[in-house]
């Protein structure tokens, strides 16, 4: 925190407080009031409403397809984490390494999957996973092993790491803009002097890189818990949690008995539900990351 | 500081209830009366009849905004706001829009919300306008049927008569297998599939259900008929005792079952949509497809000129075993145009939209579907001069001589038709029973019609 | 002995190159994935539909543009307003997204205030809420207010709901830049909120740089509140109009990959254009830090 010397007048902190704060509690809390408001009652689209108290949250709790739909965003979550933000941060520092050429081009690219629209992105994965004529099933035919050609997004057992995928693809330039920016905030001097002392780039990777931008990772794990936990898009457009509910996620839930089935007080109950998960999972991960963090700091 | 800041949220905390409740009040603008007395002014209108579906050859759609077009010229007094949106966003939006009681002046009721809306007081009863509308005598009374809750009429069907149900098929293919017409039994398909494979097919007939209402519009609503007969279907419509798990329906469910997964169909029917498989019979990699009326004039507008004069039309053939109907086709008018109970505040707007949904389902239209596209709506067309059509058309306008059965997701309550249509996919892949589908249809049946 | 070394030495300048030669060749596998789409995408947009279903991979025969004249010319779509109107929109909700998420994550970063807690708090529920869950209520409220279907309307939500990522990386960020400069900005006499704009404006370009690019995608391509909030014609966004043509009754692949690009055009180039002077912003950045 900044020393008193520096410290502005409260009344100064308000005004520039003032509209971003109000802005934003207009727009995101007092919907979000409504919502939970909605959710105590029995509403079946159209303007009546019964007051059902805790009915739709205990149904929602005996509710095997929500429960399901969130064991899949755990894994959701679990996946991404990894393959976004561990694939993000070793391509950085595989760019940062001096022996990669065409620095600027990786970095340009690499954030190019992010700029195109979900509708976009699953329809291009849809065609790889095409099983007549898919790039999967071409490679599979290519390599002679026929054997394996199938529907892809029609198996159960792989629909949800087959979503996850385009997911993963598509967001590792994202995470890999946030820890450019990050890397960038670390003085060259640092990695010079680590080189010339014939660190390793993985032991310069743990021991540098890692702890300096500490705090870009967590909220790089933060947005990744948050979209996840809310994924919707790509998921819909692709297999629409299907085949039957085997790729289903909580979102995807929550719009399904919101408007396929118009019953929009259970919706908003549902849509609560991933709030609240979400909370504590975001807050259950933080309080496990800084614990090890400073279990490392202490080594 | 901190005060201040605890002021402004319980302000607007306290608001937000009022905001939620924002309904029932809606400032709307003055209607002005013209001299003559009649409406001028703003009618607000939502539909999916898109410039895209017109291209593909739709003939609803085409001859909805052809009337469209008409009505402006006719009416300049009238400004038409048109919200024109592609099926799905439409569905979605007005769902919104109904929850947040505010639908546009005029719009596409989907049968299946009648009860519920009009139970909200969302919609205008339109019993009397229909009685005596300038089309009255015309009208086919059994179309309102699926707009009618408790003796009230709140739509007037919209679009096309359309068949959910219907077989296309390459007539020079099934010939050369042996076949001068359509099978008429499911094993006699199963048992062309060689014959068919010798002549280049990859499949004996396609289907695409990726967005999963095609199994229960385009299959199981008329297998289940053959099975159950019409006295269930209505039955279970009306709550007066039917169950999805009475043993016509499972056997409907278990036939449904086995046929998918007898290897007649492309192994991808699960994650194609309808127009994916469409496109397998239009490039000759199947011999016929199972498809709805829009399918037929997909396949019109995008097959060689070579395949559409060879492609007849069929009926569902018959599953062993079910005996309650022969040759039946699932088919009517799934939307029909409704008014906003809001509207009814002002009577000489209300008498514009009146006037407007009569005319878009009017005999002109009725008129131009006949005469362009063979196609019938709720209001009777002069007699089709047959003369001027392609056989293609005339053909598919003959298959509507099969006898009817309803649409199950016309009526049925959405909340059970996604609960059956998710379990259904999932039925189709064999990891799950019939009988467990039944249950599940039924536990949500009984919850929503209690 | 020096035998010996000199032989281990080889050994890792081996190690080096075949590492330097694999870490080249799988960095160059992915940024070619990441661009393939485009280019596939494009070719496939000047071909016949029916070209594409039989060979969706190969080069079009004969290339035409009449997707992109049909597209264009499409009567619902209106493609040019709704690139005008999402111009609009873009522009002024990253502009407020950038300067509401400079203030609020610099003084989170650098101060405790009462309530400091409770604003990271709201930031962070603000990125875990379904965005779904609040179409209806966003609806009533705005109806109620008589702020829907206006040119304006989509700024408001986009911009809120932008705001918590931009926080979460604004603040992370001043987080990790010394303190120093504030103290000697206060040392010469610089107020609070000069020293804020003046001096450590510039120092967090990366990352405002890196949040306008996210934000730029994120609110071209922003589906559901627009279809729930819009309905007037002329304030209709890009995705909007895209929806005209991948309703359930199509399935012309080529036409919609040209109303996809035609619509991701801008942006893209936007991107290609300055991508250059973005990374050299963050270098700058980097020597600054």
């Amino acid at each position: 925190m900044l020393n008193t010397m520096i410290r502005p007048k409260k009344s100064t902190i308000f005004l520039l407080l003032l509209v971003p704060v109000a802005w934003y509690i207009f727009s995101v809390f007092i919907p979000l009031v409504v919502a939970v408001f909605y959710s105590f009652f029995e509403w079946k689209g159209g303007p009546a409403k019964t007051f059902i108290g805790w009915g739709n949250y205990i149904s929602m709790i005996h509710d095997k397809l929500f429960w399901q739909a969130f064991g899949h965003n755990i894994y959701l979550v679990v996946v991404c984490i990894i393959g976004q933000i561990g694939l993000a941060f070793v391509f950085v520092l595989m760019i940062m390494s001096r022996f990669v050429k065409l620095k600027g081009i990786h970095r340009t690219l690499a954030f190019f999957p992010s700029t195109i629209s979900a509708i976009a992105i699953g329809f291009i994965w849809s065609m790889i996973y095409n099983y007549r004529y898919g790039l999967l099933n071409w490679f599979l035919k290519a390599i002679g092993r026929s054997d394996l050609v199938s529907v892809w997004l029609n198996e159960p057992k792989f629909a949800l790491i087959l979503v996850s995928l385009p997911l993963i693809w598509q967001f590792i330039g994202y995470y890999m803009v946030i820890l450019f920016s990050a890397v960038a905030a670390i003085p060259q001097e640092i990695f010079e002097s680590a080189e010339l002392d014939g660190a390793s780039g993985f032991q310069r990777a743990v021991h540098i890189v890692l702890p300096l931008t500490k705090n870009m990772i967590f909220v790089c794990i933060t947005l990744c818990i948050a979209g996840n936990m809310k994924a919707f898009d790509h998921i819909y457009i692709m297999t629409n949690g299907g085949p039957g509910t085997a790729s289903n996620v909580m979102a995807l839930y929550a719009y399904t008995v919101s408007f396929r089935q118009s019953n929009m007080g259970y919706g908003s109950t549902v849509s609560i539900g991933i709030f609240v998960l979400s909370l504590a999972i975001i807050l259950g991960s933080r309080a496990l990351l800084n614990y090890f963090s400073k279990e490392e700091a202490g080594l | 500081m901190n005060k201040r800041l605890t002021c402004t949220f319980g302000i607007l905390l306290a608001l937000s209830p009022w905001l939620a409740f924002a309904n029932g009040q809606q400032e709307t603008a003055a209607p002005q009366a013209t001299a003559s007395g009649t409406y001028s002014g703003d009618i607000n209108m939502m539909h999916f009849s898109t410039a895209e579906e017109e291209s593909n050859g739709n003939g609803g759609a085409t001859g909805f905004r052809y009337m469209i077009k008409q009505y402006q010229q006719k009416h300049p007094e009238i400004n038409l706001v048109q919200n024109v949106l592609a099926n799905n966003e439409y569905k979605e939006k007005i769902a919104t829009l109904s929850a947040a009681n505010d639908l546009p002046d005029v719009f596409m009721l989907q049968g299946m919300n009648t009860a519920s809306w009009s139970k909200q007081g969302l919609l205008t009863d339109l019993t009397d306008a229909i009685a005596s509308s300038p089309y009255a005598d015309r009208y086919d009374q059994s179309k309102f049927y699926t707009f009618t809750s408790d003796g009230k009429r709140y739509a007037i069907p919209a679009l096309t008569e359309g068949t959910c149900a219907v077989i296309c098929y390459d007539k020079r293919a099934w010939k050369k297998a042996g076949y001068d017409k359509f099978p008429e039994t499911w094993n006699e398909l199963i048992k062309a599939k060689a014959a068919l494979e010798k002549q280049g097919y990859k499949y004996v007939i396609t289907f695409g259900n990726k967005d999963k209402w095609q199994i229960d519009s385009c299959f199981l609503s008329t297998i289940g008929d053959r099975f159950t007969g019409s006295d269930w279907t209505y039955s279970l419509i009306e709550n007066k005792g039917a169950a999805f798990t009475d043993k016509k329906f499972v056997d409907a469910l278990r036939f449904t079952q086995n046929i998918f997964r007898s290897g007649i169909f492309n192994p991808d029917f699960n994650v194609v949509s309808n127009n994916d498989a469409n496109d397998y019979y239009i490039l000759g990699q199947s011999a016929a497809v199972i498809c709805g009326n829009w399918d037929v004039s997909y396949i019109q507008a995008n097959a060689d000129q070579d395949l559409v004069d060879n492609t007849g039309f069929a009926v569902l053939p018959q599953p062993e075993g079910a005996t309650a109907s022969y040759r039946t086709h699932d088919t009517g008018q799934g939307y029909g145009l409704a008014i906003n109970s809001k509207v009814a505040s002002d009577p000489k707007k209300l008498a514009a939209c009146i006037d407007l949904i009569e005319y878009l389902t009017g005999t002109e239209y009725a008129d131009y579907v006949a005469q362009n596209f063979a196609l019938s709506c709720v209001t009777k067309a002069d007699a089709v001069d047959m003369s001027k059509l392609d056989s293609f058309t005339v053909d598919f306008y003959h298959y509507y001589e099969n006898p009817g059965c309803e649409i199950y997701d016309s009526y049925i309550n959405s909340a059970v038709i996604d609960v059956l249509n998710t379990d259904l996919q999932t039925m189709l892949n064999g990891d799950m029973t019939p009988e467990q589908v039944a249950a599940n249809a039924q536990s949500k049946y009984q919850e929503v019609y209690k | 002995m020096s035998r010996k070394n000199s032989h281990s030495s080889n050994d890792m300048r081996v190690g080096r190159g075949v590492g330097a030669f694999f870490i080249n060749a799988i960095l160059i596998i992915f940024s070619f994935s990441c661009i393939f789409p485009l280019i596939w995408m494009f070719y496939s947009s000047l071909k016949e539909k029916r070209a594409f279903q039989l060979d969706i991979i190969s080069l079009p025969a004969k290339p035409t543009f009449d997707n992109y004249v049909a597209v264009a010319n499409d009567r619902d779509a209106h493609i040019w307003t709704a690139l005008l109107s999402s111009f609009r929109t873009t522009v002024f909700a990253v502009l407020l997204i950038i300067v509401f998420g400079y203030v609020l994550g610099y003084l989170l970063g650098r101060l405790k205030f009462r309530g400091s807690k409770i604003f990271s708090l709201l930031l962070l529920l603000g990125l875990l809420i379904p965005i779904h869950s609040l179409l209806v209520p966003i609806y009533v409220v705005f109806n109620r207010l008589g702020i829907g279907d206006k040119w304006y309307t989509l700024i408001i939500p986009y911009v809120a709901f932008g705001l918590p990522i931009a926080v979460f990386l604004i603040h992370g960020y001043v987080l990790s830049v010394p303190k120093e400069f504030e103290e000697a900005a206060a040392i010469d006499g610089y107020g609070f909120v000069r020293t804020m704009f003046s001096i450590l404006l510039p120092i967090c370009m990366p990352i405002l740089v890196t949040v306008a690019i996210i934000q730029t995608f994120a609110c071209w391509n922003e589906f559901s509140f627009a279809l729930v909030l819009i309905n007037n014609i002329n304030y209709k966004t890009v995705p909007l109009a895209m929806t005209q043509f991948t309703g359930q009754f199509n399935s012309n692949y080529p036409k919609m990959m040209a109303a996809m690009l035609l619509t991701m055009a801008p942006v893209v180039l936007f991107y290609f254009l300055f991508s250059k002077k973005i990374i050299e912003g963050m270098v700058a950045g980097a020597i600054k830090g």
